[in-house]
């Protein structure tokens, strides 16, 4: 492994251009990771065909590099400005954003660097170690039923929200989705055409999100008591980040795992390590008011599962979601098929990939801490002036995903009920949860149940399930008998 | 709220429709989330009977709640509204007026409505993000935007995207 790693190094480092196209997809991915309204996937739509003309090394490795760095990207615009870049970031808004009000941007974001290097630095190692035993594990075991049970089991599901939170989130994420059936339907048999197509989920996170900050920062401009968020500097200290160890290597496992699914990747992954940082902690209550560990663990688990992605793709030719697909498109466009033939038939191109995304994942570290500095000078522009601009981005990126001006509307309107929702005391992050995991948990169940022909017992005898579900159950009554408990109590 | 989980859970029934390879259907899962959410209200129900607007422990993301907000007036009301609504009647004109021109009047509001009184810094941070936006999404990226299908707002736009072409063109772009 360690020769091959660094032949791919050479292979790598040894050609200039080869070395540009590295570059350009560090920086690249961490723009438009960071770019409200646009994604990785934009960047790597826009390149998809200029990868005809680079070796098919150069093209793999370019996708792999965006990423890995796009991946860490949306975590700045997640910290500073409650917009996370992408999906895969919110958890990471969860906490970060409040750290921001607080004056610890400084460190929520150097968290954010270290940790996403982290867990990127691990995964391509374990990558590089383990790839085809993994994937074929990971085929064999893993299919919709087991990823259903997954999302049951999320504990953030069940405990966080005691009552309202999460399930209403879960039902907002139910009506919200373009998913399967409800909206469509019912979009159709109210004459709203538009709606045929379901609400699309990055203009109501745009708007639980960046919308309702805005307006709720808007309000307490109205009645004058705006207070901007003091910049600070202050990195977090190695002793501070060492405390929380293990919630780093807890994630880096959830991520690594979470990663070779299926169709998942680092959103589920981003998820799950934070929901699994809420259960373990001995002071649950302080997430979502500002807790590092929340940023930690989400950052430290997407980036784990870029690594972890690359897995089934490379080994067993499968996809796992938009970005390994889009990679798919590159080993096609150079008539190679990704897939077990790949490791005999052109293995300096595996290494330099492998290579090249431990690289990445190193540079997050050297570029995240040098650009940190000057990213948080952002926060001194006065609010005026900066709403406006986030306001439009976010309109943007709304628009462009299916050039609808519905979804500016929805982005708004969703914007208001997420102020509204705020001033009661609702759980923004249950809603987006619900949103997100609700789509994955719909899926994958309908998939799992035309899987075991709708038989209940064919679908616990499946041990992964049983299991998840078994775990999922006992998290729900501890949690309702806890709430209960509570509001009993006198 | 209850009576409103009960209305949506039978209006449900109204437009289910069948699939062949779905057994439970269109609404199954919707159905479901919605006897939850019905059950969930009544547990609000008897927190909020028994510990009144205390927050309920163990829920992420209230920390907004902390913070009291108290209205000295009709003025801050009428200007909340305003806010609330410019984006609204934005999103609104996107379609009949297009991005083009409706961005820098939607810049412009936006930051008047936010306390900015200077009209030479409302000017220029106007034009400063309209320049930043028609660059980043237009020029580099060649975004679609809305273009509007009202004159002149569609001939203005219209004129932006001819500007853009030549400018490709001119670079070689």
């Amino acid at each position: 492994m360690v020769d091959n790693f660094l032949a791919g190094s050479a292979a790598l480092f040894g050609d200039p251009f080869t070395i540009g196209i590295f570059i350009f997809g560090v920086i690249g991915g961490m723009l438009f990771g960071a770019i409200p309204g646009v994604s990785m996937l934009t960047l790597a739509a826009i390149l998809l065909p200029f990868t005809a003309s680079l070796e098919p090394a150069q093209g793999v490795m370019l996708f792999a590099v965006i990423y890995c760095t796009g991946t860490y990207g949306g975590a700045i615009t997640a910290i500073l400005f409650n917009i996370p870049g992408a999906p895969e970031n919110a958890p990471t808004a969860f906490d970060g954003y409040p750290m921001t009000r607080k004056g610890q941007s400084g460190k929520a974001v150097g968290a954010a660097v270290l940790c996403s290097a982290i867990g990127g630095v691990s995964s391509a190692l374990i990558m590089m170690a383990a790839t085809e035993p993994l994937a074929n594990w990971a085929i064999s075991n893993i299919g919709p039923p087991e990823i259903f049970a997954l999302v049951f089991f999320n504990p953030l599901l069940i405990v966080l929200s005691m009552f309202a939170g999460i399930i209403g989130g879960l039902l907002a994420g139910t009506l919200f989705l373009n998913n399967y059936r409800f909206v469509a339907t019912s979009g159709q048999s109210i004459g709203v055409n538009y709606l045929a197509a379901g609400i699309a989920f990055v203009p109501a996170i745009m708007g639980f999100f960046a919308v309702s900050e805005i307006f709720v920062q808007a309000e307490k401009k109205a009645v004058g008591m705006y207070k901007a968020p003091k910049l600070s500097l202050d990195f977090p200290t190695i002793l501070e980040l060492w405390s929380h160890k293990i919630a780093v290597l807890r994630s880096m496992l959830v991520g690594f795992f979470c990663g070779i699914l299926p169709g998942i990747g680092a959103t589920l992954a981003a998820f799950m390590g934070y929901g699994e940082a809420v259960r373990w902690s001995k002071n649950k209550d302080s997430f979502g008011k500002g807790n590092i560990e929340g940023v930690i663990s989400s950052e430290t688990a997407n980036n784990a599962a870029t690594g972890a992605a690359m897995i089934p793709l490379l080994a067993l030719g499968l996809p796992g979601g938009a970005m390994t697909a889009l990679m798919v498109g590159v080993f096609q466009m150079h008539d190679l098929e990704p897939g077990p033939m790949v490791f005999y038939n052109s293995p300096d191109l595996i290494w330099i990939v492998f290579a090249a995304m431990f690289y990445a994942n190193l540079s997050i570290l050297f570029i995240g801490l040098i650009e940190t500095k000057t990213i948080l000078h952002l926060l001194k522009i006065p609010f005026q002036f900066l709403a406006p601009m986030i306001l439009l981005l976010a309109s943007i990126g709304s628009y462009i995903g299916r050039g609808l001006v519905l979804d500016v509307m929805i982005m708004f309107c969703t914007g208001i009920m997420g102020f509204l929702l705020r001033r009661s005391g609702y759980s923004i992050p249950g809603i987006v949860l619900g949103i997100i995991l609700g789509k994955i948990g719909e899926q994958n169940f309908a998939q799992g149940m035309q899987m075991v022909h709708y038989d209940v017992l064919e679908y616990l005898s499946r041990p992964i399930c049983l299991l998840l579900i078994i775990a999922g159950f006992l998290t729900l009554f501890t949690g309702i008998y806890k709430a209960l408990s509570y509001s009993f109590k006198s | 709220m209850v009576k409103n989980h009960q209305k949506h859970f039978v209006f449900s029934f109204e437009f289910n429709q069948e699939i062949e390879i779905y057994k439970f259907g269109a609404t199954g899962w919707p159905r479901v989330i919605l006897g939850l959410l019905l059950l969930v209200t009544l547990g609000n129900f008897l927190h909020l009977y028994k510990k009144g607007s205390e927050a309920q422990q163990g829920r992420v993301g209230i920390s907004d709640i902390e913070e009291e907000i108290t209205y000295d007036g009709i003025g801050s009301i009428k200007k909340l509204l305003a806010i609330l609504s410019l984006p609204l009647i934005f999103s609104w004109s996107l379609k009949p007026v297009g991005f083009y021109s409706a961005t820098p009047v939607f810049i412009a509001l936006t930051i008047m409505l936010l306390g900015e009184k200077r009209i030479k810094w409302i000017l220029g941070i106007t034009l400063f993000i309209y320049l930043v936006l028609i660059l980043l999404f237009m020029v580099i990226l060649n975004a679609p935007l809305p273009q509007g299908n009202v004159s002149p707002f569609y001939d203005f736009s219209a004129f932006m995207l001819t500007l853009n072409t030549k400018l490709h063109q001119s670079l070689n772009f």
